[in-house]
C-alpha cells in the first residue's frame, strides 16, 4: 500500500511538473485564440449596431431631414402664389414646384407638394415628382394626358407610404395656384415590375382605358421597405374648381 | 477592441466614459451626415419610379 502510494505522489509530482512545463504555451495559444475569438465577435457587434443605426436613419432620420425641407419648400410654393396678382399670366415655375397633391385616402389634410422629375435628388426633399423620363407626364391643365408622379415609399418622407389605403372611387386632388383638379381613382395595380413602364402611358392602357382623357398615375414601390415592384394607382378627372379668395377647399377635401 | 480603447482613454472612469460618450455620438454623426447618404442609392430600398433599368427615386 505505502509503496503504491508513494509510487502516485512521485508519478503525480512528475504529472505536475510536465504540466508546468507545457502551460505556458499552451495558455499563449489558448489567449492568443480567446483574443481573436473576442475581436471578431466585437467586430460582429459592430457590425449589428451600424445596421441598427442604418435602419433607424432610413426609416426615421431621413423623414425628419425630408418632412423639414418640404414644409419648408412648399411654404415657399404658397409664399410665391400668394404674391402673384390674381390672374396674372402663370407659367408656373417648375423649379419650385407646381402645386400640391391632396390624397384624403392617406390621411386627413393629406398635401404633398408636386416638383419637376423624379430623381433620387428630388424625391429625397420629401416631394412628389412629376414624370420626365422614360415618359414626360402631362400636367393636369393639358387637354389630354396622363399626370404621372411618383414619391418615396419609405424613408425621405415617405409621402405615399400609405398608397395602399387609396380605394376605387376615392378622390384625389391636385392644386395649383388657381384651380384644384378633383380626380377620381378607377384603377390599382398593386404590384409589377420597375420596367412596366407603360403604366404611365399619356393612355394607360394597363388600367382598362382606351381613350385619351385626363388621368392621373401614382407611382410608387411595393412591399413596403423595399423596392422590388411598383405599386400604381390610376385616376380620371371629373372636374376642375377655380380657386377662390380664400382657397377653399373643394368638397372632397373637407 | 473595445477594452484596447478603454485602457487607451486618458483619465479616471468618469473621464473615460465622457471621452466614449464623445466618440459615439461622433462615429454616429458621421454616419448619418456622410456614410449613410452614401450608401443608401447603392441599396435596393427605395427605387419608387417605374423605368427601363437604372434606379430613380
Amino acid at each position: 500500500m505505502a509503496t503504491t502510494e508513494h509510487d502516485k505522489g512521485t508519478e503525480d509530482a512528475r504529472d505536475e511538473g510536465a504540466g508546468n512545463a507545457v502551460r505556458l504555451p499552451r495558455a499563449r495559444t489558448r489567449g492568443r485564440i480567446g483574443f481573436a475569438i473576442s475581436v471578431f465577435g466585437e467586430v460582429l457587434i459592430t457590425v449589428g449596431l451600424v445596421l441598427a443605426l442604418f435602419v433607424v436613419y432610413s426609416l426615421w432620420w431621413t423623414n425628419v431631414v425630408a418632412d423639414r425641407q418640404e414644409q419648408h419648400e412648399a411654404a415657399k410654393v404658397r409664399q410665391s402664389w400668394a404674391k402673384q396678382p390674381d390672374g396674372s399670366p402663370g407659367p408656373l415655375d417648375t423649379g419650385a414646384g407646381i402645386g400640391f397633391l391632396h390624397v384624403p385616402a392617406m390621411g386627413k389634410g393629406y398635401e404633398v407638394l408636386v416638383k419637376k422629375g423624379t430623381s433620387v435628388p428630388v424625391l429625397n426633399e420629401g416631394v412628389a415628382g412629376y414624370y420626365t423620363d422614360p415618359a414626360k407626364a402631362a400636367m393636369p391643365w393639358d387637354t389630354t394626358g396622363n399626370f404621372a408622379v411618383a414619391a418615396h415609399r419609405d424613408g425621405h418622407g415617405a409621402k405615399f407610404h400609405n398608397i395602399d389605403k387609396i380605394k376605387k372611387g376615392d378622390p384625389i386632388v391636385f392644386e395649383d395656384r388657381d384651380t384644384w383638379f378633383v380626380y377620381r381613382v378607377y384603377a390599382i395595380l398593386p404590384q409589377t415590375s420597375k420596367y412596366d413602364v407603360h403604366v404611365i402611358d399619356q393612355i394607360p392602357k394597363e388600367s382598362g382605358v382606351k381613350a385619351p382623357g385626363r388621368y392621373i398615375t401614382l407611382t410608387t414601390c411595393t412591399p413596403v421597405y423595399t423596392s422590388l415592384y411598383r405599386y400604381v394607382v390610376w385616376g380620371k378627372l371629373v372636374r376642375t374648381e377655380k380657386v377662390d379668395a380664400k382657397r377653399t377647399p373643394p368638397p372632397e377635401l373637407r | 477592441m473595445y477594452g484596447w480603447i478603454w485602457r487607451h482613454l486618458p483619465g479616471n472612469v468618469w473621464a473615460k466614459a465622457l471621452i466614449s460618450l464623445v466618440l459615439a455620438v461622433a462615429i454616429v454623426f458621421v454616419l448619418f451626415q456622410w456614410v449613410f447618404p452614401w450608401a443608401e442609392p447603392l441599396l435596393p430600398f427605395n427605387d419608387v419610379t417605374v423605368n427601363g433599368g437604372g434606379s430613380a427615386g
